[in-house]
């Protein structure tokens, strides 16, 4: 329980700086959300709408002032207007992005995972043999390609040339949402399948190598050489043994995975047209829409600390050592 | 296993969609593209700062007073004016307005309308609307006066013959909707009520959605087209796709070698890219050794704008043939016999360019290779340059590279945009390459360029980057703005043109294309180079785009 309540605040602290730091990123950006809307007249505007528009769309007041009202919305939960697509509320773009963010994403993250690691624990198990030897260099090799080669590729391939796949969007645009139609739910998918594709090629490596690597070194421990003694089954020393505390690590980094996991896969989005966070945070740097860059980071910070909180009760929880302290 | 249950989900779905049964009248959908966004927002208000929805809702749901059709002025102009006429003291303006016409909920349109938006705009600086009316210097209009129903009178406080085209582009509102809105630029509009060919937006998602037939448009019975259909796009890849498959009609994108990564994608895909506003390089003439005229001509002879034409920019930009900062766009305005003596200028002379740097004193007197100024101080600056500006960032390789051979220390600087518009209020940079804002006249892009108050620090405009004032420029356009006499207004300008040719305030180099893509699997009637009835951009801005689209017509058994 200490440990808990020691994380719990230092949470809170890497919570505050967090913020600050969302609010002067954006602002140390040279322009403002005014100058984009300005340059976009292209010089047609007089000087009296020039300073109307910089009242109306600017942030008033010095950089102490706006931080005051920055910390004060955020813990209202008020994240603003965005001046992109405006006058929508930041809060329903971010919520927009962030759903399809997590199919996205979230689909790859727990696939790549899962498909990883037992193919880790499955080339450690038989290292040397022709499973290890033929797929660990393969997927090593997989994982040092880029989500965005491996995305134009897949979409040139799969989606202009063949057509098997759609060019984009998150479901086909003439079915409105409904979590609970299941057309609409295939059509989601169908539509996720090369996006996620893209992201998983190229992540599961990573897995795999980081399991193989830990089951390796834990496989000449002696409570392996014991429970071999003690004549227990194959595979329950392979899964509860070997593969449990191999694990830990792999759940601390899952757990980051996930808490990036609203940062969105710029890339990958932009090449299927996938309306997910990524994107949206890309353009709303470039027009320095500062609510969304403020909101978006706001979202990842809570959710990068919250993972690592969640990661930490789960490393208690299946690690007996830490629960003493 | 997981992969393989999708894929079958998949194709599943498609073969749902492809069953679906064909509607026995089948509406006329043209699908196309105004502007790329990430998700669209439901907001029909026609001058919304935001880009998408002015993009969007011009011309095509809300009509100007009048189109000017810059390529065949005096043809098929009347919008919601049906003629116009300025005061003999050049100190008014009146339109006659169109008789009969209905807003699309069924109340009439007349001059309270009219009088009302100006009003209104004037009330809501924030909201941008006839966005030159008061601009100081080319609007200057005081009042809107009702004389009758169908009659409206626009007051000036100087005289001014060209105030007529700041006010053609003001977009009526309905008074009875209007009236009541008390922030108009966050009004999201989304029950337009409006007088164009198509007002009635239907199926909003955040993927598009259709803006369909005013029943009370006046030209209904030329009107092929039963809904204008709004995609979703963001991205070249995503638009060039989708053209091709069936799923735009219509785009306006800036495409990388279109010869190649467009025209072969499908058998329907066309393009034309005619010549747009000008391109010209601005010099910083506060600075040394940019405020020397030999220097300044030296760096126009020894621009190679054949490659800038040919590889810098895809071969996709129009050469311009006089030294005057505006181009072919404006073309009939030349008085070629006049301009003949500045050619040279535009002529690649490495050699003369040389000569006249040698002769101005601006030798290398420190030995490191590089010539140096007068007075002996290096020379050493960067043409700036937005990343991922392409043809740009290469225009401005390319220039870099002619003033290196000539022995002048240049080289690209690329910087983030935002950094790049940052900079240039304040004046602080060397040397930009610019764009020209076009308009129906080239006052409209001389006024800017020579007015002395937007060359002061914090002021500086993207045309009067170069702050070189000249004030025999600012006299002529004076006489241009004060007549409305088209020979006396083209005698001015001509002194105009000498003398930017004499004084290179502004390097010129290329026009840029006006991007124009189309597909002919569903539509004939688009303009075409053996046709060119109006500028046939998608784009807000154009506002004979709505000619465009009344024109095209469905082809014969097309699947929309």
């Amino acid at each position: 329980m200490i440990f808990l309540a020691r994380r719990l605040v230092f949470y809170f602290a890497a919570f505050v700086l967090a913020i600050t730091f969302n609010f002067l990123i954006p602002r140390l950006m040279p322009g403002s959300p005014s100058d984009r809307i300005i340059a976009s007249f292209q010089g047609r505007l007089s000087e009296s709408q020039v300073a109307a528009i910089r009242r109306s769309y600017g942030f008033d007041g010095n950089l102490w002032e706006q931080y005051i009202t920055y910390v004060q919305s955020v813990f209202r939960l008020d994240f603003g207007i965005s001046t992109v697509q405006f006058p929508e509320p930041t809060a329903a773009l971010l919520f927009y992005g962030a759903q399809w963010t997590l199919v996205l994403v979230g689909l790859a993250i727990f696939l790549a995972f899962f498909i990883g690691s037992f193919m880790g624990i499955h080339a450690a198990w038989n290292r040397g043999g022709f499973f290890d030897s033929f797929f660990t260099p393969i997927n090593v090799m997989m994982n040092a390609f880029t989500p965005a080669i491996v995305a134009l590729l897949l979409f040139y391939a799969f989606s202009l040339q063949l057509k098997w796949f759609p060019l984009g969007r998150a479901h086909d645009p003439n079915l409105m949402q409904n979590w609970f139609d299941l057309k609409f739910v295939g059509s989601v998918l169908y539509h996720a399948t090369l996006p996620v594709l893209s992201i998983l090629l190229v992540s599961f490596g990573g897995w795999h190598l980081g399991m193989r690597n830990v089951m390796i070194n834990l496989l000449n421990e002696d409570f392996v050489v014991l429970a071999r003694a003690k004549g227990l089954s194959e595979n329950r020393i392979k899964y509860r043994y070997v593969a449990r505390n191999a694990i830990l690590p792999q759940i601390t980094s899952l757990a980051l995975s996930i808490g990036f996991m609203l940062g969105g896969a710029l890339v990958v989005e932009q090449v299927f047209n996938y309306p997910g966070l990524g994107k949206f945070t890309f353009t709303a740097i470039g027009a320095r829409d500062y609510s969304f860059i403020q909101g978006q980071l706001l979202l990842l910070t809570c959710s990068v600390l919250v993972a690592n909180l969640v990661s930490d009760i789960a490393n208690v929880m299946l690690d007996p050592r830490l629960r003493g302290r | 296993m997981k992969m393989r249950t999708m894929t079958a989900l998949g194709s599943l779905t498609l073969a749902l969609a492809l069953t679906a049964p064909v509607m026995a009248q089948e509406e006329v959908i043209l699908r196309l593209l105004p502007a790329h966004t990430d998700a669209m927002v439901e907001n029909y208000n026609p001058n919304s700062p935001g880009p998408g929805a002015q993009q969007r809702t011009r011309d095509f749901t809300y009509e100007p007073l009048w189109i000017d059709n810059v390529w065949h002025p005096g043809v098929s102009e009347e919008a919601l004016a049906v003629s116009w006429e300025v005061g003999a003291d050049l100190k008014s303006v009146t339109y006659k307005l169109r008789e009969g016409v209905k807003w699309s909920d069924g109340e009439d349109f007349n001059a309270d309308d009219v009088v009302f938006s100006f009003d209104y705009a004037k009330a809501n600086p924030d909201y941008p609307m006839g966005i030159d009316v008061y601009n100081g210097e080319s609007g200057n209009v005081t009042s809107a006066e009702k004389i009758d129903d169908y009659t409206v009178k626009f007051n000036l406080n100087e005289p001014d013959a060209l105030a007529r085209y700041g006010l053609n582009g003001l977009y009526p509102l309905p008074e009875h909707v209007w009236k009541d809105v008390t922030d108009p630029k966050t009004f999201a509009n989304t029950t337009p009520v409006a007088t164009g060919p198509w007002t009635a937006p239907r199926n909003f998602s955040r993927n598009g959605y259709d803006m369909c037939r005013n029943e009370l448009f006046r030209g209904n019975a030329d009107n092929a087209i039963d809904c204008l259909r709004f995609p979703q796009m963001n991205g070249n890849e995503q638009t060039v796709a989708a053209i091709s498959a069936g799923d735009l009609d219509w785009l306006g994108d800036g495409l990388t070698d279109p010869d190649v990564t467009f025209l072969p994608q499908s058998e329907f895909n066309n393009y034309w890219l005619p010549a747009g506003s000008d391109v010209n390089l601005q010099l910083n003439t506060t600075k040394a050794p940019f405020n020397n005229l030999a220097f300044r001509q030296a760096i126009s002879v020894a621009t190679d704008r054949q490659t800038l034409l040919d590889i810098s920019t895809f071969g996709l930009t129009t050469a311009t043939k006089f030294p005057i900062g505006t181009g072919e766009m404006y073309s009939t305005w030349y008085d070629e016999a006049a301009l003949a003596p500045y050619t040279w200028l535009m002529e690649y002379n490495p050699d003369k360019a040389k000569e006249l740097l040698d002769g101005a004193g601006f030798v290398d007197k420190d030995g490191d290779g590089w010539r140096d100024n007068p007075d002996g101080t290096p020379i050493s600056f960067g043409i700036s340059m937005p990343s991922g500006w392409t043809d740009w960032v290469n225009s401005g390789q390319t220039v870099a590279e002619n003033l290196q051979d000539i022995g002048i220390n240049a080289s690209l600087k690329t910087m983030d945009q935002g950094a790049w518009f940052d900079a240039v209020p304040r004046g602080d940079f060397d040397v930009y390459v610019m764009w020209t804002n076009g308009g129906p006249t080239p006052y409209n892009q001389y006024q800017p360029m020579f007015n002395p108050r937007l060359m002061v620090s914090g002021q500086i405009d993207f045309q009067s980057m170069h702050q070189l004032p000249i004030p025999a420029i600012v006299e002529a356009l004076d006489k241009f703005k004060s007549t409305a006499d088209l020979d006396a207004q083209k005698a001015a300008l001509t002194d105009v043109h000498k003398l930017v040719a004499e004084n290179v305030p502004v390097v010129s180099l290329f026009a840029n294309p006006i991007w124009y893509e189309y597909s002919t699997r569903r539509f004939t009637g688009w303009v075409t180079e053996e046709n060119p009835f109006v500028r046939p951009q998608v784009h807000d801005g154009n506002r004979e785009r709505v000619l465009h689209a009344l024109a095209l017509k469905p082809i014969d058994g097309a699947k929309f």
